[in-house]
């Protein structure tokens, strides 16, 4: 056991290490502005078409046992006619100090050279452990293997794993679409630009309520975004240092409520 | 010029080692269907290299422009297309969904003969030369006999572009006059208010990306109202994309929609009384004398029986409230008003939507930047104005048994009209029936033939949005992969029978399939306009060019002036009073909000499985229907969330789920359209109800229209049927989480330029 805890410690250190972020190659972040996302899914759609996300059926739904990589999270706070609705896209944070990293007992998910937060599917044993310690609730389970009726099995992304039961998934950044932006700019023989990387999410959006970079480029949108005074990072104080940065919307008393109806 | 290549890597998309190489003018012959992908593969198909194809999405009528995703003869991904003027690069969940349609597993897949008795579903397989030869020989016999080829009605959904003259032409040669279109929102009221007080029968360009103060009277401009892509576009950059200036959004409806969740403020106003709480802040606008115009007295006289006192009883929105969104209204310049399809779905829509023109037309709106904005007529190109109107002569013909033969064209009537309609019954008299259809739908169930059509992502076709976006643009659709199944192009079926007829009609189609009609008229263009607007110096070269760019802009046909509304005549199209609804208040206390779903919109998404689990963006539901109540209502009859309820108008009752939302007014009950399907596949069939069963058969005599929001209904218990309400949501409340974390108008402002 004190082993065990040895271990943990032992890999939380490095996240102790000063400039250890700028070590990444490339630090991908998002940033998403809740004063234009309007909360319609097209977010949510766009990643099920890109990532082979199944669909799970109206029984499963009620088992909470979607498969969605992204969700909009609604609040309603008052009571008619002062009702205010608030959305919010969540999808994994990506932390730089990622709870669900320690946990893994196989390493099935452990950080990158990019500072994503990555699931090796072959590695995952499926104990659940990670969803467990994930406290933005991103990390979703295989407890099936879903078929896709045919032909829509004709569609799937030829980039992007099917998943199989007893598999941990969750939104990966569209790994697949940073790869094919990295090889395209080897072949050039250029660094990637800003705003070459977009996932699936971001491409849809409608309102451009999102937006991808690295971080590390300091020319890059979300790091001239990301000095927004409406920036903040989402249950900051849990302090696992999320690469998703959200921009306050702008609303009056929109403040939540403390109590409870 | 912009080749193919080029565009991809313009756009950021294109493979490096991508030889694009493009089936330029002819259907690209990949063999999903028919061959082993890699065994013999085409010029265009490298395995694990994508090609990206350019063409237009037909999930509702804005018409955003897509790119495609194709590996290995499949489509994988539609994105929409960055250089397009009217979603430049996006796309909402239904265009995102599009894909299963295409490969949706409860398509059509050959032609089919009824079996047995008729709308009863037992059909056999056909092939294809006896499906051509049973429609032909019924063509035929209809005009050579008896010579009743009036007897012969062409019904379809909305289409635009070249598709819709060739039909034209096809029917006129064959000699029949009875071409017409139906869809449940086809902006109809909309048109006639903007024909009636700008002389414009044109649907404008709303700019709401350059306005300051946005007054929504029920648009649900972000969720599926007319062009809710490019107005989210629009919305995105009012409030965020202008540094130091962030748009105000004010919306006024009954129930609170996904754009009313997004306002900053809402005004639950009294069904059926929009129009009037326009006038009143007209009527505010001219007592401040915000309005300089030297008709300023005339419109005072006008307007002088909507003062805001007596306009607050009516609209049960406090005076002070009115006369403050006026002053802001006509102060903050530029400002814009829309009136949606809540406000057009009422009884007297039209008159009310003219209020709204009215509003804009005093606050200097009209033909200004960030306000509404003309659209040329060439716009309209192939717009079917009219046509719309004749559903009900149409149903009436069809009892009367002036129709011999039916031919429908991805038109499903039997799903959106009233019960009341009886156009089940008034179909079932036509002898023959012919649907030119790619999915089992309630209509296309009814016909004794069925000739399977491609999707749009297998089809060749051009569309014409409207409205567009100040000037004219023309969106080609192309294949992007062979067709997965036994189906053609509905222009090729034409043509086919009109081969067999031969004779004049023969003559008139006289081309050997759809896509060298398409071609040739697009020649035409090109003729007309090269060298003045074209600068390619071939037709190939332009043809190529539009391919791979998706779109072109049309020289306009004629350039509208700002509308003007005179004060001469308006009188008579005023909103007198509240709008009227069905059944009295008494025996049915709440008024009846319909309003597409976010996924489904008509009915139609409801087949695809992502829209079917995507969440309902206000409730959370997935899979099904449900009618949202206010809690305290509810609470008043024992009702609980996801209790079942029957909710009955003075025309039927159905039996549906209650969701218990804040954001409803209490006097008023509302249901989302598009389930409720008896068929349409697994995916769609018998999920709960369609609301739209429960509505009179009512139709604006103006502008065909069918008021969907002019019903009262009751609301009893059903305490012996399970409600089997599926939602996601977990609590709706944040307990002091902060979680989506705000700050205020005033805070925003001092933050300046680092907002
Ligand atoms: S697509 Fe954009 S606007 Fe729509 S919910 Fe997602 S983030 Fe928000
Ligand atoms: S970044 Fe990619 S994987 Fe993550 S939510 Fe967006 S689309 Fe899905
Ligand atoms: S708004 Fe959505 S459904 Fe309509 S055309 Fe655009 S992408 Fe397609």
């Amino acid at each position: 056991m004190g082993k065990f805890l040895d271990k943990i410690l032992e890999r939380f250190k490095i996240y102790r290490i000063p400039g250890y972020y700028e070590k990444y190659d490339h630090k991908w972040t998002m940033v998403i502005d809740l004063d234009r996302c309007n909360g319609c899914e097209a977010c949510v759609v766009a990643c099920n078409a890109e990532n082979n996300v199944p669909v799970v059926g109206k029984e499963e739904c009620g088992n909470k046992r979607t498969l969605n990589w992204i969700r909009i999270e609604r609040y309603v706070e008052g009571e008619y006619p002062n009702v205010k609705v608030k959305f919010i896209p969540i999808m994994c944070q990506h932390c730089g100090k990622a709870p669900c990293e320690t946990a893994c007992p196989v390493y099935a998910t452990y950080h990158n050279q990019d500072g994503l937060n990555v699931q090796v599917y072959n590695r995952c044993v499926g104990t659940f452990t990670c969803a467990t310690y994930c406290p933005y609730d991103v990390r979703r389970f295989n407890w099936f293997t879903y078929k896709r009726d045919e032909p829509l099995n004709q569609q799937l992304n030829p980039d992007v794993t099917v998943r199989e039961m007893g598999v941990m998934e969750k939104c990966t950044f569209c790994i697949q679409r940073i790869r094919a932006a990295k090889d395209r700019a080897k072949d050039e023989n250029r660094s990637i630009r800003d705003g070459e990387v977009q996932p699936a999410c971001v491409q849809s959006c409608p309102t451009g309520a999102m937006t991808f970079g690295d971080m590390n480029d300091p020319d890059s949108k979300v790091f001239k975004l990301a000095k927004s005074q409406r920036k903040y990072k989402l249950l900051e104080e849990l302090n696992a240092d999320p690469s998703v940065i959200y921009l306050k919307r702008v609303m009056k008393d929109g403040s939540s409520a403390t109590h409870e109806e | 010029m912009l080749n193919r290549r080029d565009f991809l890597k313009l756009v950021g998309v294109g493979g490096a080692g991508a030889a694009a190489g493009f089936a330029l003018g002819e259907k690209s012959k990949n063999p999903s269907a028919e061959l082993i992908p890699y065994l013999v593969p085409p010029e265009d198909i490298i395995p694990g290299v994508a090609n990206w194809y350019t063409s237009v999405c037909a999930q509702c009528s804005a018409g955003c422009g897509i790119i495609v995703r194709v590996m290995e003869g499949r489509a994988k991904k539609i994105e929409g297309n960055p250089l397009h003027p009217i979603n430049k690069g996006k796309l909402c969940a239904r265009g995102q969904a599009s894909l299963q349609a295409l490969y949706n597993p409860d398509r059509i897949k050959n032609p089919l003969k009824r079996k047995g008795e008729r709308g009863k579903g037992e059909f056999q397989e056909i092939t294809w030369e006896q499906g051509i030869a049973m429609l032909s020989e019924n063509l035929s016999s209809l005009r050579n006999n008896k010579r009743e080829t009036e007897k012969l009605y062409l019904l379809t959904s909305s289409i635009r572009g070249h598709l819709n003259s060739f039909l034209e032409n096809f029917i006129k040669a064959y000699g029949s006059s009875n071409y017409l279109q139906y869809e449940l929102f086809q902006h109809e009221n909309l048109l006639l208010a903007n024909n009636i007080a700008f002389g414009q029968d044109t649907l404008p360009y709303y700019d709401i990306e350059n306005t300051k103060f946005l007054l929504s009277l029920g648009a649900d401009f972000l969720n599926t109202w007319v062009s809710p892509v490019n107005y989210s576009q629009g919305y995105g950059h009012m409030r965020q994309g202008r540094p130091g200036i962030r748009g105000k959004v004010v919306q006024i409806e009954p129930r609170l929609s996904l754009t009313g969740a997004n306002a900053d403020e809402w005004v639950p106003i009294k069904p059926g009384t929009e129009g009037l709480l326009a006038l009143g802040m007209a009527y505010a606008i001219l007592e401040q004398g915000y309005y300089k115009g030297r008709d300023a007295q005339e419109w005072k006289n006008i307007l002088n029986k909507y003062h805001p006192k007596d306009v607050a009883v009516l609209t049960e929105v406090d005076e002070r409230r009115i006369r403050a969104l006026a002053k802001e209204f006509a102060v903050n310049k530029p400002s814009l008003a829309i009136g949606g399809e809540n406000v057009a779905s009422y009884e007297n829509g039209a008159s009310q939507l003219i209020a709204v023109n009215i509003l804009n037309h005093l606050a200097g709106n009209i033909g200004k930047n960030g306000g509404v904005i003309s659209n040329p007529k060439g716009a309209s190109l192939s717009n079917r104005r009219g046509a719309i109107k004749k559903i009900t002569a149409f149903a009436k013909d069809a009892s009367n048994g002036k129709i011999k033969t039916l031919i429908l064209y991805n038109a499903n009537p039997v799903f959106t009209t009233p019960k009341t309609m009886k156009i089940e019954d008034a179909i079932n008299n036509i002898p023959f029936i012919v649907s030119l259809s790619g999915s089992m739908d309630e209509s296309t169930a009814m016909a004794d033939l069925i000739l399977p059509t491609h999707t749009p992502l297998e089809d060749w076709g051009d569309d014409f949005a409207e409205p567009s976006v100040g000037y004219s643009i023309a969106t080609v659709m192309q294949p992007a992969v062979s067709p997965v199944f036994n189906t053609r192009n509905a222009g090729d079926i034409f043509i086919d029978v009109a081969e067999k007829i031969g004779g004049a009609i023969k003559k008139e189609v006289p081309w050997n399939s759809f896509d060298a009609f398409l071609k040739d008229s697009w020649k035409k263009i090109y003729d007309k306009n090269k060298g003045i607007v074209i600068q390619e110096t071939t037709f190939d070269e332009f043809w190529d060019n539009l391919l791979a760019k998706g779109w072109w802009r049309l020289p306009d046909i004629s350039s509208l002036k700002p509308g003007h509304i005179s004060t001469k005549g308006i009188n008579v199209y005023l909103q007198k009073e509240p709008s009227k609804f069905d059944g009295d208040d008494k025996n049915y206390p709440f008024y009846l909000c319909l309003y597409p779903h976010s996924g489904y919109l008509d009915g139609r998404g409801a087949n695809l499985p992502w829209l079917q689990e995507m969440p309902d963006p206000m409730t959370s539901v997935v899979w099904g229907v449900w009618v949202e109540m206010n809690p305290k209502t509810a609470q008043g009859m024992g009702i609980k969330n996801g209790d079942m309820v029957s909710v009955e108008s003075p025309y039927g009752n159905i039996n549906i789920p209650a969701y218990l939302y804040p954001g409803i007014r209490p006097d008023t009950v509302s249901i989302p359209i598009g389930q409720g399907h008896r068929l349409y596949g697994r995916y769609a069939a018998d999920r709960g109800v369609n609301p739209i069963e429960i509505l009179p058969f009512k139709v604006d005599p103006r502008s065909g229209a069918i008021p969907l929001n002019s019903t009262r209904v009751k609301i009893t218990a059903r305490r012996d049927a399970p409600g089997n309400m599926v939602k996601m949501e977990g609590s709706t409340r944040e307990f002091g989480r902060k979680i989506v974390e705000t700050v205020t108008p005033d805070e925003f402002s001092k933050m300046g330029m680092e907002g």
